[in-house]
């Protein structure tokens, strides 16, 4: 069970950073997950927490999150939720490949390294279809290729 | 003595007010060309304070500087030599520092149809003109610009302005109108004002928004409730922004040698004194207030900075004028639980003037079991902690006491050791061990209720505490909140009765031998203040000397107006003003 400290102490922040929240919404009126017509509140998410309630990986915020910071910019207390709701993911283990890649390379050398990270998110992409699917992406990004213009 | 009041808002007038009703000289300097301040925004408001300045208008002893700024400022023993922009120079000797709010602006939010609620007041002011054709639908949000990361004081009086914007609007349109809150934050009988436009069709809406797309036609607005984001379209869309302090306190603590608060307001030293010597602060300068307390303060200020506000106290107590009744002893539970809810809700608008007055012991509570390790749920329908009670607010969310907002339409059931919130779009369920209800302690302001009611009624009050004249309420009795107010409102209180006191009425007199008691008087007058009393008198017209009764009208002071209807009425001209 992920317990409330171990998700917020995952943010690098205190509890009281987020506890400080007024409950006004104004975050999900503004959360671009909704865009997604998921009808996800952050703020809800925050209360369960605080609750001691446990958070479901399919939860749309959970996954659909792109960090934007939208709701962060328009908090009257700038709560930063995107950070917790990464924290989540790594709770759940729900972070993506490369994101898991990504910290493990940072973990061994403190730097990006790129063959690393490559070879720990190549196997996904073979699996995600990413091969399969490459003729379509080619003929997709030779569409935006720019086109030769002749000079008169 | 001369007396600088560096404000001409309206707590700056009040203090005048009462300087000059002393037989001291006064001098108000305004920043700007024009009195008034705030208030003289507000359309409504406007009438009221020229009224109110007009009484003091024509005194010789009044001076009033406008378009001016203190360059520097000079101490020379007790008194202070303040040079102006304009190279005038004045002495002074006592200062009061009256320097009122600055609205908050929300630049990041303001559009053609995004207005703030100051620049909305001027667009249904019925001065102005027609209204615009488009004026169908109209979407109130609070909060803006203040409970926030830098502004962390509710600014206590947007609510109340809200409401009445409400109403100012339904007195002219009748647009479809939707207010959108946090907390309402209303104070007394305005709760019966909520109860009103409720019932009138006014939705309310426990959300906010920051989501505004403007376009020509009208405003996007989304929010979430219920559980789902809801889009809407709204003709315009009004702010109801914050009040900051002022920024110029600042320049004026370092030349005046008092100190600012960590909010920027004036760190009071004690009540209504900044702590530099014969320096005084009022109104806006002191924390964000509304109109009623800008007047006391004012009053307050005024009698501090010419009376020695001692003697004058211990005066009026000793006859009696202050009254005042403590509230009532309010136990809150101890740590004998593991856990325990507080639920701030009640559905009766006559209990809901409690709210303040509750909110603070609620969270106080709460904050101790969260201290002694318990857990804690304060479950809330409406919270109200206005100014500085938002700190203490703030500070229970801080240390984890979990609070729980109920939206409207949904319900807090607690049955045994099982609360829950249901309602649509949420449905949580929780242990506790003791649940504390708000409508539990309403038992305790039994009796206390019809003081309070009328004491912060929702009308504007030129005489913030006065009752009668021989009765001055102060404290609980007068508004029911921290106690902080009840010195301040007794220095008011001493303004007010300055201001009464050398009001020379004359009263009608009754002519008692050729009174018929008719009562023709009594039904005439207008504040009940005559009495037709039975008087005996003794009769000897045959015989044994006997004793009747014969009725005579009475004329009781404490009420009577003067206003002389009485004396137009009597049919036998019996009751007359004394010739002088």
């Amino acid at each position: 069970m992920q317990t409330t400290d171990r998700a917020l102490e995952l943010t690098g922040y205190q509890r009281q950073d987020f506890s400080v929240c007024l409950g006004c919404k104004i975050c999900a009126s503004v959360c671009t997950v909704n865009d997604l017509s998921f009808n996800s509140n952050p703020q809800d998410i925050l209360q369960r927490l605080f609750l001691g309630r446990e958070i479901a990986a399919e939860e749309p915020l959970v996954r659909f999150c792109t960090g934007c910071y939208r709701c962060t910019g328009a908090c009257p207390w700038n709560i930063r939720i995107p950070e917790v709701v990464r924290a989540l993911r790594e709770t759940l283990s729900t972070e993506s490949p490369f994101e898991k890649a990504f910290k493990a390379s940072l973990q061994i050398w403190g730097r990006v390294y790129e063959p690393y990270v490559l070879m720990r998110a190549v196997p996904f992409l073979l699996k995600g279809g990413y091969i399969k699917h490459m003729s379509r992406w080619m003929e997709y990004m030779g569409f935006h290729l720019p086109h030769k213009v002749k000079r008169t | 003595m001369n007396v600088l009041v560096i404000g001409g808002g309206i707590s700056g007038i009040s203090a005048a007010k009462v300087v000059l009703k002393e037989g001291h000289n006064a001098i108000i300097l305004e920043n700007t060309p024009e009195l008034g301040g705030t208030m003289a925004r507000i359309a409504n408001c406007r009438i009221g304070f020229k009224t109110f300045f007009d009484e003091i208008k024509d005194d010789p002893r009044l001076r009033v500087i406008r378009d001016a700024s203190i360059t520097s400022v000079q101490k020379k023993g007790g008194a202070f030599t303040v040079a102006l922009s304009d190279s005038t120079v004045i002495e002074a000797d006592r200062v009061i520092v009256a320097s009122g709010l600055s609205p908050y602006d929300p630049v990041e939010y303001k559009g053609k149809r995004v207005l703030t609620s100051l620049e909305y007041d001027a667009k249904i002011d019925q001065r102005n003109g027609e209204l615009p054709d488009d004026f169908n639908k109209v979407g109130f949000f609070l909060c803006v610009g203040s409970r926030s990361k830098e502004y962390p004081l509710c600014s206590s009086v947007c609510c109340s302005y809200t409401i009445r914007e409400v109403k100012w609007t339904l007195q002219r349109a009748k647009p479809e109108i939707a207010v959108f809150y946090n907390d309402l934050r209303l104070f007394g009988q305005e709760f019966f004002l909520e109860k009103i436009y409720r019932d009138a069709g006014v939705r309310f809406v426990r959300a906010n928004s920051r989501y505004f797309e403007e376009d020509e036609e009208g405003v996007t607005v989304r929010y979430f409730v219920d559980g789902e984001l809801k889009e809407e379209r709204f003709n315009y869309v009004v702010l109801a922004i914050g009040l900051r302090p002022n920024p110029s306190l600042a320049d004026l603590g370092t030349l005046f040698g008092f100190s600012l608060n960590e909010y920027g307001f004036v760190k009071e030293e004690d009540p209504l004194f900044t702590g530099a010597q014969g320096v005084f602060a009022c109104g806006g300068a002191l924390e964000p207030m509304n109109i009623k307390d800008s007047i006391l303060t004012g009053f307050g200020a005024g009698v501090l900075a010419v009376k020695d506000a001692d003697l004058l106290t211990s005066a009026a107590r000793e006859q009696g004028l202050l009254y005042n009744e403590p509230g009532p002893e309010i136990t809150m539970p101890d740590g004998d639980v593991s856990s325990c809810l507080f639920y701030l809700g009640t559905e009766d608008p006559g209990a809901a003037m409690f709210y303040e007055y509750m909110s603070a012991r609620f969270i106080e509570a709460a904050r101790r079991l969260n201290e002694a390790g318990k857990t804690v749920y304060v479950v809330t329908k409406n919270a109200v902690m206005p100014s500085y009670d938002e700190l203490n607010y703030e500070k229970a969310r801080r240390e984890g006491v979990v609070i729980i907002n109920l939206e409207e339409g949904q319900a807090l059931d607690i049955s045994g050791k099982q609360a829950r919130i249901a309602g649509p779009g949420r449905d949580i369920t929780f242990e506790v061990d003791r649940a504390v209800l708000f409508d539990d302690y309403m038992d305790h302001f039994k009796g206390k209720e019809f003081l309070s009611v009328y004491r912060s009624e929702p009308q504007l009050r030129w005489s913030p505490t006065k009752w009668s004249r021989k009765k001055y309420h102060t404290g609980f009795v007068r508004h029911p909140r921290d106690k902080r107010w009840e010195p301040r409102e007794v220095l008011g209180a001493l303004g007010e009765m300055i201001l009464d006191r050398e009001e020379e009425r004359v009263y009608p007199e009754v002519e008692e031998e050729r009174c018929s008691g008719c009562g023709s008087c009594k039904d005439a007058c207008p504040q009940k203040a005559i009495d037709i009393t039975i008087q005996e008198q003794q009769v000897a017209v045959f015989g044994p000397i006997t004793t009747t009764g014969v009725p005579i009208a009475h004329v009781n002071e404490d009420s009577c107006v003067a206003c002389g209807l009485c004396v137009s009425t009597c049919p036998s001209d019996v009751i007359k003003f004394p010739e002088t």
